[in-house]
């Protein structure tokens, strides 16, 4: 039987998945940038307005204010997840013993639901009767001043979304030879000299997915946020997201809150590409 | 070919699980509630949902339907975003909405609520405060019934001060000299706290601030410069912490409840949770309008909650008799009675039986015939959501107030001009 | 001998990091409610379970929980279903094409959900699912399915393709090879799919606080969002829902830990 034959019916297996997804994610997203270029809100008339949106984006600072806010939140979580993931793949991987314990206490985190973790943070970070300005010995505007706030959520982010990453990273460092390291060993390199001339190299492309995983994610970055502060103070925790769905559904403003949907697609398909490039590079 | 047998069994059983789930999304909650049930969105009741639910049931006897209640969520901001998403998607979830005193002329532009001029009388509308009515009205019709009606006041503690010889603040002046005088002998205490978070709370707290100091979101904006920064210098003088900016109504008064405070600035609904058996606050603190400027006169900001009826609900009629029912003389006072809500109507304010009972009630009576709303507008809610991030940047000292005051005027302009 | 102590330490370090978060809500759930209201002390004088009691008798929380049960379940058996056979056809059947349609399906799994969320709404309320269990899975379904077919393809390429083609020249039509070989030898790989699936859809808040409204179709997350208390802070109420909620999916994840890690690694680490 020639594999030849058995191609046709590749698409009809394929068909479902694929109209479900032009339904749910293809079509929507379509409708999104039409809807941008449109006034769609409340007790204006309806119109075409080509790129009015875009124009008026430009000049609106809370739409500036709200990117600085996550491209911050997303390039300091995720290098402390990185981080703080290596370290911790490191130590699991030799938990020895411990393995099965270790391996369920890092993925509680995962398992906790984002707006669960946020309501658990939101206590541990009360200015009054939070257990942290507790442990600190005084009592700690956490959430409560721009600059704090804003670092308190990435600290809410990293607990979340670390196990994520340490247990990618541990799965790469399985798949670092035995024998370099003990050839390694064998020939007098240090322990910080094999993990830097060897592990580290070899770990290179999960530590590349991993980031650019983690930054997608962090740049869509919604429901914790939203629910730990609710963008403020002083919006200084607004993100994208948080803003784009303020405008779309406390304003109904449809047309605009499209138009910043549409540049967190733009960001997140700068993202997309890099991840491309990179997993291109990889396999060469 | 053996082998395969218990992973079959192990894929059926794992197939298994998510087909029952399947079976029980399509049978069971899916269901729309049944005919004769109309359905209450309202905030979250402070206390015992007894007594709301006894008077539901009179009604619901009376005329032979059911009534069901559902809570609305937490803060103002939520439950906005609550009805504004499935009112503009038509929903018909829900009959008879509880609604905030700033949302009804958006609700009503919108296409949303029912018109219920016809419902309130001559003789209502003479009896019902001003202010109220004003809020449920958009181009001279009426589209919700004042239920009860809120103003921000100040609460004291009547020992400690009484302690230092002093009477209870009438100038904002007044105040800060209260939390240093007191705070010299109880350096542990916080002196005024009050809702700083970015919320809505947020803005009728600032608005409180700047009228009280004789300024005004729509004249020259020199006196709410002086409203604004003194708000902000609360926090730098020291006379409220700084993580007021977390503070929303309830945080703030369970922190005054501890005894952990000198003075709040709350609505009336916390008189009942200060003088419940059990607070350690119980005949130790005292309530008054809100401080001033010097040369200026007191200025609360207008809370509160109207019956509307959905447009899109199909049962409109019945809907409509239980908002009247509910937002009736009778009902208020048996909710004022029960819960402490403060009703809309003068008459109210003169029962004798309510005086007897919440003689507190019966004294806040002018403060809240006197409140001040906020600016009613169906573009009130976007607005807001610049009042809230201009006032929270003052309170935070990363703006100055006027450059806040001028970014809100412009806000309104481009408003004003669609 | 040093260098051990140190890795113990780190792992002591490592798992308090990652428990003590929960661990305090736990704690938070069972103390008495005077005792939530001041700091010290840390741990409750008495076990209480008024909150547990609170959360089911004073909201529809069970109903919630029911409902994020069934959409979740609903939505893992679609997008297993589907992203098994396109995993299947792209993995073994290799039509031309596929590595675009890889790639296609990459990229839409990095869509921000906000991006999405107002076509969706007009969407689903024009085709009247606004405010269904059926809406909304179907969603959940359309979200989770990039993974699917990517974690699906990932697993199916592990499989021999010798057993596929031995059953085709035995006579099984295309889709009895799927059903009764590949299938079963994809089990692991069907539930590490299916756990991470489930998971997404358990957590789904942003979806679910737009396109639902009333309790008969409210999900979990969006019932502790949401919590009501709008003059009274339910801290310990709170807390008992949110470890109800996480609770499902702690055990899960201990259950089948060996599974969520497949998951987790697979479609990364192998890419």
């Amino acid at each position: 039987m020639s594999a030849r034959r058995l191609r046709p019916d590749a698409w009809a297996l394929m068909a479902p998945a694929l109209l479900v997804l032009a339904a749910v994610t293809a079509l929507p997203t379509g409708y999104v940038v039409w809807l941008s270029l449109n006034e769609r809100a409340l007790f204006r008339a309806e119109d075409f307005v080509g790129l009015g949106h875009y124009l008026r984006l430009a000049g609106d600072a809370r739409f500036w204010n709200a990117l600085g806010n996550t491209l911050y939140f997303a390039a300091v979580s995720v290098a402390l997840e990185l981080a703080l993931g290596l370290a911790i793949a490191l130590l699991l991987a030799r938990a020895g013993r411990a393995r099965a314990f270790a391996y369920g206490a890092v993925l509680v985190p995962w398992a906790v639901p984002t707006v669960v973790s946020a309501r658990i943070w939101e206590w541990i970070y009360n200015p009054e009767l939070g257990v942290l300005g507790y442990l600190a010995g005084t009592p700690v505007n956490w959430l409560g001043d721009p600059v704090l706030a804003l670092h308190a959520a990435i600290a809410m982010d990293v607990w979340k979304s670390t196990p994520f990453v340490a247990l990618l990273l541990l799965a790469g460092l399985q798949g670092v030879p035995r024998d370099l390291l003990r050839a390694a060993a064998v020939d007098g390199a240090g322990a910080w000299t094999t993990f830097r001339r060897i592990t580290l190299p070899m770990l290179a492309p999960v530590i590349l997915v991993a980031a650019v995983f983690r930054t997608i994610d962090a740049l869509r970055v919604f429901d914790a946020v939203y629910v730990l502060t609710g963008g403020g103070p002083a919006n200084a925790t607004e993100t994208l997201s948080i803003y784009a769905y303020r405008v779309l559904f406390q304003m109904l403003d449809f047309g605009y809150g499209s138009a910043l949907a549409v540049a967190m697609l733009a960001i997140a398909g700068i993202a997309a590409l890099a991840y491309a490039r990179l997993l291109r590079g990889g396999m060469e | 070919m053996t082998g395969r047998a218990p992973r079959r069994r192990v894929l059926r059983a794992l197939a298994a699980l998510p087909l029952a789930g399947l079976a029980g999304a399509c049978s069971a909650p899916q269901a729309p509630p049944p005919a004769d049930a109309i359905v209450f969105r309202h905030p979250k009741l402070f206390g015992d949902p007894q007594p709301l639910d006894t008077l539901v049931g009179l009604f619901g006897r009376a005329h032979g339907v059911r009534v069901r209640r559902e809570t609305l969520p937490a803060s103002s901001d939520e439950q906005h975003l609550f009805y504004a998403i499935n009112l503009r998607a038509r929903s018909r979830a829900f009959d008879v909405l509880a609604l905030d005193t700033i949302w009804v002329a958006e609700f009503a532009r919108a296409g949303w609520l029912r018109d219920l001029s016809h419902a309130i009388s001559a003789s209502d509308r003479a009896d019902l405060f001003h202010a109220p009515l004003a809020s449920v009205s958009w181009e001279a019709r009426q589209y919700a019934l004042p239920w009860f009606a809120d103003a921000g006041l100040l609460y004291y503690r009547a020992d400690l001060l009484a302690a230092q010889g002093l009477a209870a603040p009438r100038t904002w002046t007044d105040l800060v000299d209260a939390v240093r005088r007191v705070k010299r002998v109880r350096p542990d205490l916080h002196g005024f706290v009050w809702q700083g978070k970015q919320y809505e709370g947020l803005v009728c707290n600032a608005l409180e601030f700047i009228w009280g100091h004789g300024g005004d979101l729509d004249r020259p904006a020199e006196p709410a410069v002086r409203g604004l920064a003194f708000m902000r210098a609360l926090v730098t003088a020291g006379v409220t912490p700084p993580f007021v900016t977390t503070l929303t109504e309830e945080p703030a008064r369970v922190l005054f409840g501890r005894g952990k405070a000198l003075f709040l600035r709350n609505w009336p609904y916390a008189w009942r949770l200060l003088e419940r058996s059990g607070s350690p606050l119980q005949r130790r603190v005292g309530v008054c309008p809100l401080p001033h400027a010097s040369g200026h006169a007191t200025a609360s900001a207008l809370g509160g909650w109207h019956l509307g009826v959905n447009a899109f609900s199909e049962r409109a009629a019945i809907a409509e008799r239980l908002a009247a029912f509910l937002a009736a003389a009778p009902a208020q006072k048996a909710l004022a009675l029960a819960y402490g809500y403060s009703p809309p109507r003068r008459s109210l304010y003169a029962d004798p039986e309510l005086a007897a009972a919440q003689p507190f009630l019966a004294s806040i009576g002018t403060v809240i015939e006197t409140a001040r709303p906020r600016p009613v507008s169906p573009y009130y809610v976007a607005l807001s959501q610049t009042l809230q991030s201009e006032f929270s940047a003052v309170l935070a000292g990363v703006r100055t107030p006027s450059e806040a005051l001028a970014a809100i005027a412009r806000e309104r302009r481009a408003l004003a001009s669609p | 001998m040093i260098r051990r102590l140190g890795t113990w330490l780190g792992l002591a370090a490592a798992c308090a990091w990652s428990l003590a978060p929960f661990a305090w809500q736990v704690l938070t759930s069972v103390k008495p409610q005077a005792e939530l209201e001041s700091l010290p002390p840390l741990l409750p004088s008495t076990i209480t379970l008024v909150h547990y009691e609170a959360v089911f008798a004073g909201h529809p929380f069970a109903h919630l929980l029911l409902n994020s049960f069934a959409v979740a379940a609903c939505a893992t058996a679609l997008a297993l279903a589907l992203g098994s056979l396109a995993g299947f056809a792209l993995a073994k059947l290799r039509p031309p094409g596929r590595a675009a349609t890889l790639a296609a399906v990459v990229v839409l799994s990095m869509l921000p959900p906000v991006a999405t969320v107002s076509p969706l709404f007009l969407l689903a309320g024009a085709a009247g699912l606004r405010d269904t269990l059926t809406g909304l899975a179907l969603v959940y379904a359309g979200f989770a399915l990039p993974l699917a077919v990517w974690l699906m393809a990932q697993f199916f390429r592990s499989v021999p393709d010798d057993l596929y083609i031995a059953a085709r020249v035995d006579g099984c039509s295309l889709l009895g090879a799927f059903g009764k070989v590949m299938l079963p030898l994809a089990v692991p790989g069907l539930t590490a799919t299916g756990l991470l699936v489930f998971v997404f859809c358990w957590n789904e808040f942003l979806f679910a606080l737009t396109l639902t409204s009333s309790t008969a179709a409210r999900t979990v997350p969006v019932g502790i969002a949401l919590f009501p208390g709008i003059h009274e802070v339910p801290w310990g109420e709170i807390a008992a829902a949110s470890v109800v909620a996480t609770a499902p999916l702690v055990l899960l994840a201990a259950v089948f830990q060996r599974r969520v890690l497949d998951g987790l690694t697979a479609g990364a680490v192998k890419g």
